[in-house]
């Protein structure tokens, strides 16, 4: 219900954007016969009623229409680039929960110490600076002066392609056990998932460690302490598991943000992946390009959500029977 | 054997198994370049520079332009006759596509009619302009035009010739009749020409992998790399690390003159320059007040200043991206006269002009465009901001993102006072630039954003389109680039030269030596003409 409604808010926005999608797609030289005659093929001249059914009714083909940017077929188009998104913001979100959620509790448990300053500074650089700085600056650093990791793309020029499976180069060439080839694509992965987790490790650090103390101060936390439970066990058994929801929940958020926010790290790391798409199918207002994109986005974002509930419903049962 | 041994063993097999598979790659080598997304390999479909190099290097031509100058010589044809409005090719006999088939008359009959019936890339070239096209045996092609047409010839390098058999082996479903799609999925995957390179993969966002085609008609040098990686889109600050790494060996000229300088700057780097077949103007819109009126147009000429924009675009000492411009024709096409002086600022001149003009600069809020992506474009604006401003004009400057100016440019009255607008040659023919620019006709796309709409104007460029002799073709140009100057239609800001970075590893003769250039966009990075060092 909810992409249905995408759909027709998408559609519709689209096509508000300025410019004839056709001319822009047949450039100057082309005469307003041929502009026409595409306008034609595509549909435009017809009520934007018409257009939508049609639309609604290849959809349901699969058939997401022909991009105007590519001169391919949408799916196609989304089907090449989604894997190397997805996989970027996947190492992304690896990131930010690996190091920004112990770096959170780290905080809270030595508050107000170096180790806490260090955390929140770092936090907050990650929540301020853009995360095509992190990428330029992380670029400059570790591939162009240290030359200790690769610039750009996600394998080396002479790498051998795993079989593929899921398109995720790691998933695939551990499953061929290609381990030249998968530390060939953590090489590659490792600046642009950095990059774009500094935003959400920033976050996730700062929310972990802001729930973390007010779970400390809580009574029951007291309780563990008299009952003579070491720091370590009170942190992960009885403070972690009620302050990491609403982490849970802004982890889920971002994750699903990154892959539309993901363009300008793809761009710099010549990542090739669907943001990058995204964006150029807005800009030559290729229509087919710019609804399919986030229709899939928006599938991701639903998706990502239901799962984060049932984690959070797991770890945090009354939210269930509260529901019911 | 233990898990640890076990996936000790694993690795070394993969490690064997990726180091013999990529052996291949150590003999061969290899060129990457860098050009703007996307990379259309369709022929019929082509349209920008990264499509114009992929055309020239997976297709081949009737006739291609001489390099250096503004002859067109055979090719595919080995020689043609016309006889009045009909064209007679006499076809080489020993050119065969990528599948083994000899090149015959059927094809390229058949890939005109593609092109003519897909109605996109240039098929506009063709499309009104072709009556009949017959092959009256294999190795000759007629095609009749519906009238007299000179720039004709020069469209030909717009027509690659496709395997009609392997095409037609593999359509798909389509809206074109017993044509299905016309082979649209086929050769949007992979290549079906005669061309010096073939294609080993492709993705038109990211990456376009060619391989050498050993049996070419022509013979491809040694020399010229086995191998050739095109990639789309890359950061400039990536682009920058990439050719400083030597992981890059030719950059696009979209870069930033800065960045180039940088770059030009590391050993082993040095720039490629591409004159001759594109040129910067600032459009102004001759259908709205007070740009309707000749005099007020002068005074904005007047106001542009020439020399300091053209020092904005200096890029080392000896290398610029722009050089004088001597009205509407870069220099060396066909009609271009370097007797049209360059335009001079001179603000008491414009304010004379704008004395004779029927305006007040008062009454009006100046609307000057740039298009976002372009920072030198909002450079020159600014300063032209600043000029007129003493000239009492109240100016705005608007920042257009590329859709919207395409919608802008559809109706005069929405269309900004002043665009600043590169237009690269798509053929060799000068009517390919002035039709798009100036006829009534082609009115309505960013190209024509002057709204010039003159019954002269559109008379003399159709003059130039039906007189068949070379010298009074250029008479007519010539004296068309004089009235578009004396009518001031532009301000023909300066000739734009690409410049490319390109590493010691490659040299490129149509971009590193005087009188090799190609005037038209993408055929100076004909692969089979350079040379790996």
């Amino acid at each position: 219900m909810v992409l249905f409604g995408v759909s027709i808010l998408i559609f519709g926005i689209a096509r508000l954007i300025p410019g004839d999608p056709a001319r822009i797609a047949l450039g100057p030289m082309a005469s307003n016969e041929q502009v026409e005659a595409m306008r034609d093929r595509l549909l435009l001249n017809e009520p934007i009623t018409v257009q939508y059914l049609n639309f609604i009714k290849n959809l349901v083909q699969g058939d997401l229409g022909t991009s105007l940017y590519t001169r391919r077929p949408v799916t196609e188009d989304i089907l090449s680039t989604l894997p190397a998104t997805f996989e970027l913001v996947l190492a992304a979100a690896l990131i930010m929960t690996v190091v920004g959620v112990p770096l959170g509790i780290l905080a809270a448990r030595y508050r107000h110490s170096g180790l806490d300053i260090a955390a929140n500074l770092l936090a907050l650089l990650g929540v301020v600076t853009p995360s095509f700085v992190w990428g330029i600056f992380l670029m400059l650093l570790f591939a162009f002066h240290l030359d200790i990791l690769p610039i750009a793309g996600r394998l080396s020029r002479d790498a051998v392609l795993p079989p593929q499976i899921t398109g995720l180069l790691l998933v695939d060439s551990a499953l061929a056990g290609m381990w030249a080839t998968f530390w060939d694509a953590l090489r590659h992965i490792t600046l642009p998932a950095t990059a774009l987790a500094m935003g959400g490790l920033g976050t996730a650090a700062r929310l972990t460690r802001a729930n973390m103390s007010e779970v400390y101060g809580r009574q029951y936390i007291q309780l563990a302490r008299a009952f003579g439970y070491t720091e370590r066990e009170i942190a992960y058994r009885y403070a972690l598991r009620p302050a990491m929801v609403p982490t849970l929940t802004i982890l889920g958020l971002d994750f699903a943000i990154m892959l539309g926010n993901a363009f300008l790290v793809e761009k710099v790391f010549a990542w090739p992946g669907m943001a990058r798409y995204g964006v150029e199918v807005i800009i030559r207002k290729d229509l087919n390009g710019i609804v399919g994109t986030i229709l899939v986005i928006s599938a991701f974002f639903l998706i990502i959500n239901m799962i984060i509930d049932i984690i959070v419903a797991y770890m945090n049962p009354r939210i269930l029977y509260q529901n019911q | 054997m233990t898990i640890l041994g076990r996936s000790i063993q694993a690795t070394a097999s993969a490690v064997l198994l990726a180091s013999l598979a990529a052996a291949p790659a150590v003999a061969q080598t290899v060129l990457t370049l860098d050009e703007h997304a996307i990379g259309e390999i369709d022929p019929a479909k082509a349209t920008d520079y990264a499509d114009s190099i992929l055309f020239y290097n997976l297709y081949d031509t009737l006739v291609i332009p001489e390099a250096g100058g503004t002859e067109i010589l055979p090719h595919l044809a080995e020689s043609w006759s016309i006889d009045g409005t009909t064209y007679t090719f006499t076809l080489r006999d020993d050119v065969r596509f990528l599948s083994g088939e000899v090149m015959e008359a059927e094809d390229v009959v058949f890939s005109l009619e593609r092109m003519i019936a897909l109605g996109q890339g240039f098929s506009s070239l063709f499309g009104g302009v072709i009556e009949s096209v017959e092959a009256p045996d294999p190795q000759t092609v007629a095609i009749t035009l519906s009238g007299p047409y000179a720039p004709f010839l020069g469209s030909l390098v717009r027509l690659a010739v496709v395997d009609k058999d392997t095409v037609m082996a593999n359509l798909e479903d389509g809206d074109y009749g017993e044509m299905g799609d016309y082979g649209q999925a086929f050769l949007s995957t992979t290549s079906a020409g005669t061309g010096a390179y073939s294609i080993d993969s492709h993705d038109p966002q990211n990456l376009t992998v060619m391989a050498k085609n050993d049996e070419y008609f022509l013979g491809v040098p040694e020399a010229a790399p086995d191998i050739v990686r095109l990639q789309y889109s890359i950061e400039p600050a990536t682009l920058r690390a990439l050719i400083t790494r030597g992981e890059l060996d030719i950059g696009d000229q979209w870069m930033a003159p800065e960045i180039k300088a940088a770059v030009a700057a590391t050993d082993g780097v040095g720039l490629g320059t591409e004159a001759g077949i594109s040129s910067f103007y600032l459009k102004l819109n001759n259908q709205r007040a007070p740009l309707d009126d000749v005099h007020c147009r002068r005074a904005f000429a007047h106001a542009f200043d020439y020399e300091s924009i053209l020092e904005l675009t200096q890029i080392t000492d000896d290398i610029a991206f722009g050089r004088p411009a001597h009205g509407p024709l870069p220099l060396g096409l066909l009609g271009a006269d370097e007797g049209i002086p360059t335009g001079r600022f001179d603000l008491d001149a414009a304010r004379a002009e704008l004395d004779l003009c029927q305006y007040d600069a008062g009454d009006f809020q100046i609307q000057l465009n740039w298009v976002a992506g372009n920072p030198i474009q909002e450079r020159i604006q600014l300063m032209m901001q600043l000029n007129l401003g003493q000239l009492g004009f109240d100016t705005t400057i608007t920042t257009t993102p590329w859709a919207m100016f395409t919608e802008l440019a559809s109706s005069a009255e929405r269309t900004p006072h002043v665009s600043p607008v590169n237009f690269i040659l798509t053929t060799p023919d000068p009517d390919s630039m002035l039709y798009t620019m100036y006829h009534s006709d082609a009115a309505g796309t960013w190209a024509s954003v002057d709204w010039v709409m003159s019954d002269e104007v559109d008379r003399m460029i159709e003059a130039g389109r039906t007189e068949t002799d070379p010298e009074a073709r250029a008479q007519i140009y010539r004296e068309l680039g004089q009235k578009l100057v004396e009518d001031q239609v532009s301000i023909f800001a300066y000739e734009l030269v690409g410049v490319f970075p390109i590493r010691d590893v490659v040299h490129v003769p149509a971009l590193q030596e005087a009188g090799q250039t190609y005037s038209v966009q993408g055929m100076n990075f004909m692969f089979r003409e350079m040379q790996m060092q």
